[in-house]
């Protein structure tokens, strides 16, 4: 019998992080202490370059012509070498390239030769998967074999990156050939609205739904809404709902979830529903759609910030929808499913690596202003 | 300007031809350059009397400014001798370091412009885009088949054809070096009509070779007298004249195992 073949996925045209940049975030969310490019010293410099703001320690072996043609064998083997000596690193990940694997490159041997006292983790990936999810696969299997990742840790996280590829490729970045990069609404058309809504007394559903740290900037749009509600002297009901569950997710994850709802406290925002990790925006949408039919129905407008497109729309339907998402080429999607004001933080991204506390969102500070306005 | 590249199994004699058909055409007084893309770099060897020469890569390894004097050498009549070079096996690309040793060949040296003929002489099988690069890139203009009666380097053979066929390049004929196979003249002629080519030369297997090899030398050079000069030199002014040439009809296993019965 002859294989059914499989039905092609729409090209992608616009660009997307790569499989290998993927990897390096799942590095640094192991906690990984150095990562060594095993490429050309430009391979995803940007992102590299960010995830040193955040700790993470990136190298790169700097594969030239040269490196191509005769193998870089030496050159891993000598940047191993030094980053032991350099940083004295408790864990160590080693990246693959399009360059490096394309030529064959044996990452392991490198290691054998050297053999680090330390765990290193060897994630032979490229750019060239359409999924770039693959590149967190990969890196997670090879945490799993360098034994600092549990079994279970793995299958969950797995489970979690296949929903966010389906997420991605509903109403996300996959969700079509090409996505118009938009900066959405204006934030001052959009924060006098919910000034209008909140004075009017408006029952208001306000749901952090972030990815990781992204959660440092988007719960300060969430905390705006509280805090302007309280002094308009607002009688509006507002849940407030967030995915900073500290129990689940790789401890770095867990980290971020506590600091995100400590800095919440501080600023006097209670959370009401916690639905689910900080890892888990892809799955947290059923939550949230099951919270609202059984306790809060009748809700008159709902903010979402993070990853608005994961919530489903089936209980959302009937409310006047305003979400702030951080991707450019999200705007059109969110539109598309309904959402009646949509916004971009630019920039949220670079501000967020490296921090603890909550950041001031361009959103939540327009906000205030506003509201503070009102008030005189 | 002919430019032609020779291709064919490893360890067929894609050298030993490219370098005596070089030396035959530098006899009848064509400029000639020979530029060895196999990493073991022993295309031109035999032109330069036993000396190996540095490769481009090497240098390029070294990371030194390469100039033209650094990596062309003049052997046995003029003949401009060029080495690719490359990686160990297993490791690295070599495919990549023909690409690029050949655009910095470009760069530095007028070597592949000021001749009448240049022979590419190519590693093995066509494996990648990066061993078709000459062909792809517009730097051969004919190509030629070296095969011999034996089923392996006619499969070989035919699937070079089949990487031509692909880029839709011409084949300008097959060359036969024989290994004493049973009808291996029939057989080659046989496969090489069915290709739509033509069977341009038989060298039969002959010791020479090999003793004027070891000593550094080509036939031409060494015992221009003999009956195997004689056959490479025919092979050279068939090479210099032919302007015939068909994109190959590649044939099929099942086929070219009956052909070698
Ligand atoms: S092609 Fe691949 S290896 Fe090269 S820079 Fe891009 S992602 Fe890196």
């Amino acid at each position: 019998m002859s294989p059914v073949p499989k039905p092609l996925e729409p090209l992608i045209m616009h660009p997307r992080p790569s499989s290998i940049v993927a990897a390096l975030y799942t590095l640094r969310d192991l906690d990984v202490d150095v990562v060594i490019l095993h490429g050309p010293a430009g391979c995803s410099f940007k992102h590299a370059r960010l995830l040193e703001e955040d700790g993470l320690r990136v190298v790169t072996t700097a594969l030239d012509e040269s490196g191509f043609v005769f193998g870089g064998h030496d050159e891993l083997v000598n940047i191993l070498n030094k980053v032991i000596e350099m940083f004295d690193p408790e864990s160590i990940g080693i990246v693959g390239t399009c360059a490096s694997m394309i030529i064959g490159e044996e990452l392991h041997e490198a290691v054998l030769e050297v053999n680090p006292d330390v765990p290193v983790i060897e994630v032979e990936v490229h750019a060239g998967y359409r999924e770039n999810t693959k590149g967190v696969i990969i890196a997670l299997e090879s945490a799993l074999a360098a034994g600092i990742l549990s079994e279970e840790e793995f299958e969950r996280q797995k489970v979690l990156l296949n929903e966010a590829t389906e997420v991605e490729k509903r109403h996300g970045a996959a969700s079509k050939e090409y996505l118009e990069p938009s900066r959405g609404d204006t934030k001052y058309t959009v924060a006098k609205r919910i000034i209008q809504l909140l004075k009017e007394g408006k029952k208001c559903i306000n749901i952090l739904n972030a990815k990781k740290e992204t959660g440092y900037m988007f719960a300060d749009i969430n905390a705006a809404v509280n805090q302007v509600a309280k002094d308009l002297g607002s009688d509006s009901v507002i849940v407030n709902m967030a995915n900073l569950d500290e129990n689940l997710g790789l401890d770095r994850v867990r980290g971020h979830a506590r600091n995100i709802a400590r800095d919440l406290k501080g600023m006097g925002v209670e959370v009401h529903e916690i639905i689910g990790g900080l890892d888990e925006y892809p799955v947290t949408g059923k939550t949230v759609s099951k919270l609202i039919a059984e306790k809060y129905p009748g809700f008159d407008f709902a903010v979402i910030t993070g990853v608005p497109h994961a919530i489903p729309m089936d209980n959302l339907e009937g409310m006047e929808i305003i979400s702030v998402t951080n991707g450019p080429r999200q705007v059109l999607p969110l539109k598309e499913m309904g959402h009646d004001h949509v916004m971009v933080e630019i920039d949220l991204h670079p501000k967020t690596l490296g921090v603890s506390n909550i950041v001031e969102s361009e959103f939540g500070a327009t906000l205030r202003e506003l509201a503070r306005e009102e008030m005189q | 300007m002919k430019q032609i590249a020779i291709y064919g199994k490893g360890g067929i004699g894609k050298s030993s031809t490219a370098s005596n058909v070089a030396a035959a055409c530098a006899d009848e007084g064509y400029s000639v350059t020979i530029i060895g893309c196999d990493p073991k770099s022993d295309s031109s060897i035999t032109l330069l009397g036993g000396h190996r020469i540095p490769t481009v890569m090497e240098l390029m390894q070294q990371r030194v400014e390469i100039t033209e004097k650094d990596v062309v050498f003049e052997g046995y009549k003029g003949v401009k001798c060029v080495e690719v070079g490359g990686p160990e096996p297993g490791i690295g690309c070599a495919g990549r370091g023909i690409i690029v040793a050949i655009k910095t060949l470009q760069k530095i040296s007028t070597v592949m412009q000021d001749c009448d003929l240049i022979i590419y002489d190519v590693p093995g099988d066509i494996v990648c885009g990066g061993f078709a690069a000459p062909i792809r890139k517009g730097l051969v203009n004919d190509t030629y088949v070296l095969t011999s009666g034996e089923y392996m380097p006619l499969y070989a053979a035919n699937n070079i054809c089949k990487g031509f066929a692909r880029l839709g390049n011409q084949l300008n004929g097959v060359i036969c070096n024989s290994r004493n196979a049973e009808n291996e003249e029939a057989i080659v002629s046989a496969f090489a009509r069915e290709l739509g080519s033509d069977l341009l030369a038989f060298i039969p297997k002959d010791p020479i070779v090999q003793t004027c090899e070891r000593a550094g030398f080509s036939v031409i050079e060494k015992e221009p007298e003999s009956d195997i000069a004689k056959v490479y030199r025919k092979l050279a002014r068939t090479i210099m004249e032919r302007d015939s040439a068909c994109v190959p009809e590649p044939v099929t296993d099942a086929r070219l195992r009956e052909l070698t019965g």
